[in-house]
């Protein structure tokens, strides 16, 4: 770690008064906990808490498990770029090799190199007939320019076209063709070289035209004799020494004279060479910006580059079912001076750093014990905790409380080391640490008769959107928040006999789940209990839905398909052996996760309950799960203290991140360049991916 | 109603087409809605008789295709697979592919102008500038220095 990691976050634009606190690198120094509780007594406290009704977030029937070594997980994922690319690639040259190899046999066995440039000049003729008459003329002086000594075999090189049929259109009979060949119809032996008439190109229709009258029969013949000619033509190619060219066509020289080669650039319109040039990749754009000055502005367009950057980064799909908050896909808003390039440069930076792990953390200091849940969007960041206050938190610098919802508590003074270093060695700790001053209790706390609506226990779950915010409570009871008017109580849902552990809506529908093992669904606008969807034997710690269907896991070791509409149980995935405690819906419907007490992140197929896949790595319970469907990553939080990413398609771990808190992990959430994570330890560590990237703000949304 | 309608190239070659074919051009579509079909033949002063013969293959090959009901830009530029009949119907020299393509712009038949620009971009892509310069025969008119600079301007941001 470079001295400039630790000062990236107070560098120009953005100097703070925060402090920073380098992390130590000493690996011996022991862990502390906050009020010097060891592990085990933590392990302990949390247990006797788990038996309190009045403050359990996960339930569970059975006992904890013992805590087992911590497994160190491989880092591992490929680095496979461009596969196609060299199929392709390979595919061309395997058919130059054919071509080349046909194409000679075409040309008469003269040895002579006049005669075989006239043999040559009357194939181009029949090739290209296009030319015909331009090369009439120039013909001698054209074959005296051409470079790097080529002599005849170069002449049969075909054009660059990404032909498959090599034989339809382009071979040709190579007979002497002594003088211009009048024009196919209508269409006259002499053309002007008007650009715009497309002379050219009506010749080559022309040629076309000629060509379809070929007969099948003349065609077989050629290639008939290809296949006799090729043992004979070996012998000689390797005499001139350029044989065999396994080259790409397009390699070749421009003096090839068998393809009239135009710079489109020159010939087209912008708008048109802009949609030409929108169909690139990224990396074949950027070549292109290099062939010419011409090509240089083209290539940098904004125009095209906003389709290329679409085309990597797609907006956010418009599907029926997704009812989460809407999250920043971190592709940029569509203003008409964007810049585009910059956008996609910056956005590569980003994936290069969650593909290298290396991320930012920056600590939310304040609430006075657990902190339960959070969620996040690009403006700002909402933790309910054990202390039954929410807090509303600046998501960007210098990540401020802005509002305390709940009992005022009394200032906070920051106590105890905010991560564990000694942890941190055994996978990727964070590359700059960021500890924001808190702001005085008294500037955003509620007012006195705004407390006395709020929850009078722990804030065990919430979920926001544009308007508003549901809150889930030990008090047994959800609120319902108007998060347009300063976070006003609209109502309260009352209904569950017991903790409401986990919570969800959309635009139709709140769903709260409980210890009581029932899960409720409301009426988000009335706030009326619709359905009770009754089933589960244990405490139902997590609770999920898209469109009619509602995912709920236990800790009776069962994840539940309801159907709200008619509140029967559809599924039921299993996990392999103890209780659950979270479960992601993914935003197509189609896959669940479950995660709990086996330590075991367990992928179903939600259509046909087939359990797809199981993640591992985790050493203790997983508390929290969060999909990104999108950018594939599966993120969890657990017991054993990290948070880790998982790729979504291969399930491999890609990301270890142990001891970035002092406590267990227990709410984790993503979007394209951040996690948030709330811990036991009383913090919520943003482990921002972004941070320090120059002109990450333009991928806000 | 008459099924046929006449186009004239540039070059002056009347051509006879299908109406439904020849509506695959909005231009001629339009053309033949706001004049209404005398019978006349419909000029067509910018594009010549080959190219023309080459479009119209295409339309007729297409005729029975939906028209694309989204009109828009970034749907269509969603992909950039090109069906197999048309990528053998674009095997053609550069100038007639570049002429054909004016001529989709100029005749407004999208999903052909789209299927040309498709076959340019795929000329380009995964090649290095020397190789995209010896495609299209263009003249580096960079620097070293120029080119380096660009070079360095795309590479990583940071590490």
């Amino acid at each position: 770690m470079s001295p400039r990691d630790n000062t990236v976050g107070v560098t120009g634009r953005q100097r703070p008064s925060i402090s920073l606190r380098p992390r130590t690198k000493s690996a011996a120094q022991p862990v502390v906990f906050p009020h010097q509780y060891t592990f085990d007594q933590l392990r302990k406290a949390s247990l006797a808490e788990a038996s309190d009704d009045d403050s359990s977030a996960f339930e569970e029937m059975e006992s904890f498990p013992d805590v087992v070594p911590r497994r160190r997980a491989a880092k591992s994922f490929s680095h496979l770029r461009h596969p196609m690319d060299g199929l392709v690639a390979l595919g061309r040259r395997l058919s130059v090799t054919l071509r080349h190899k046909s194409s000679k046999h075409n040309l008469s066995s003269s040895g002579d190199d006049s005669s075989e440039a006239e043999d040559h000049y009357y194939r181009v003729t029949a090739q290209s007939a296009h030319k015909r008459n331009a090369l009439s003329g120039s013909w001698a002086s054209r074959s005296r320019a051409w470079s790097h000594g080529v002599k005849s075999s170069s002449i049969n090189r075909r054009p660059s076209l990404n032909d498959i049929s090599a034989l339809h259109g382009l071979f040709v009979p190579t007979a002497p063709i002594s003088g211009p060949i009048p024009g196919h119809g209508m269409e006259p032996p002499v053309l002007p070289n008007d650009r715009f008439a497309g002379a050219a190109a009506r010749a080559a229709a022309a040629a076309q035209n000629e060509q379809m009258e070929l007969t099948r029969r003349e065609m077989a013949r050629l290639e008939h004799d290809l296949l006799n000619k090729s043992d004979s033509r070996v012998p000689r190619d390797s005499e001139s020494g350029i044989g065999i060219d396994l080259r790409d066509p397009s390699e070749l020289p421009a003096t090839d004279l068998n393809i009239h080669r135009i710079d489109p650039v020159s010939y087209l319109p912008a708008e048109i060479m802009t949609q030409v040039l929108s169909y690139l990749d990224p990396a074949s754009l950027m070549e292109a910006e290099s062939v010419s000055s011409a090509w240089h502005r083209q290539a940098c367009s904004p125009h095209v580059w906003r389709h290329v950057f679409r085309r990597c980064y797609p907006r956010r799909p418009l599907s029926v079912t997704a009812s989460k908050k809407k999250q920043s896909y971190g592709v940029g808003k569509a203003t008409p001076n964007q810049d585009w390039k910059r956008m996609y440069m910056v956005r590569r930076a980003l994936e290069q750093r969650w593909k290298d792990g290396k991320a930012a953390a920056i600590y939310l200091h304040g609430h006075q014990d657990s902190v339960y849940c959070a969620q996040f969007d690009e403006d700002k960041i909402i933790t309910g905790s054990r202390d039954r206050t929410i807090r509303v938190w600046d998501a960007h610098y210098p990540w401020s409380c802005r509002k305390i919802i709940g009992p005022a508590p009394d200032d906070v003074t920051p106590a105890g080391p905010v991560n564990n270093p000694a942890q941190q060695a055994t996978g990727k700790s964070p590359f700059a640490t960021i500890c924001p001053p808190s702001v005085p209790v008294g500037d955003i706390a509620s007012s006195i008769d705004e407390a006395v609506d709020c929850h009078s226990a722990s804030i065990l779950c919430l979920k926001f959107d544009e308007e508003i915010m549901v809150t889930g409570s030990s008090d047994y009871s959800c609120i319902v928040w108007d998060i347009k008017n300063d976070y006003r109580p609209i109502r309260r849902l009352q209904g569950h006999r017991a903790g409401v552990l986990d919570v969800c809506f959309d635009d139709r529908y709140i769903v709260s789940c409980s210890k009581d093992m029932t899960v409720c669904v409301w009426d988000r606008h009335t706030g009326a209990l619709l359905k009770q969807l009754i089933g589960h034997r244990g405490p139902v710690n997590a609770v999920q839905l898209r469109g009619d269907f509602v995912v709920s896991a236990s800790g009776d070791g069962l994840a539940k398909l309801w159907n709200v509409v008619d509140g029967h149980c559809v599924k039921e995935f299993l996990s392999k052996d103890r209780g659950l405690a979270c479960v992601e819906f993914s935003d197509d419907g189609r896959t669940i996760l479950t995660g709990g007490n086996d330590r075991t992140i367990y992928q179903f197929d939600a259509n046909t309950g087939e359990l797809v896949k199981e993640l591992r790595g985790h050493s203790d319970l997983i508390r929290s799960l969060h999909l990104d469907s999108m950018n594939k990553r599966i993120v969890s939080g657990s017991y054993d203290m990290s948070v880790k990413v998982f790729d979504a398609e291969s399930g491999e771990l890609s990301i270890d991140m142990p001891g970035w808190t002092t406590s267990w992990m227990l709410n984790v959430q993503s979007d394209y360049r951040r996690i948030v994570a709330t811990s036991q330890d009383a913090r919520a560590v943003i482990m921002d991916f972004g941070y320090g990237l120059d002109d990450i703000e333009l991928l806000e949304e | 109603m008459s099924s046929q309608i006449t186009l004239t190239s540039s070059d002056g070659v009347d051509i006879s087409v299908d109406r439904t074919v020849a509506e695959r051009s909005i231009l001629i579509k339009n053309m033949l809605e706001d004049l209404g079909d005398s019978g006349e033949a419909i000029p067509i002063p910018n594009v010549n008789e080959a190219v023309l013969k080459k479009v119209i293959e295409w339309c007729e090959h297409h005729k029975n295709d939906p028209v694309t009901a989204t009109d828009d830009d970034d749907n269509r530029r969603k992909t950039t697979d090109i069906d197999e009949w048309d990528q053998k119907f674009m095997q053609v020299d550069q100038e007639m592919l570049f002429e054909i393509i004016l001529a989709a712009n100029y005749l407004d038949i999208k999903a052909l102008l789209d299927v040309g620009c498709k076959t340019v971009a795929n000329m380009i892509k995964g090649k290095s500038p020397e190789e995209i310069r010896k495609t299209f025969n263009i003249q580096n008119d960079f620097t070293p220095e120029e080119e380096d600079q660009i070079r360095r301007e795309n590479e990583w941001a940071e590490e």
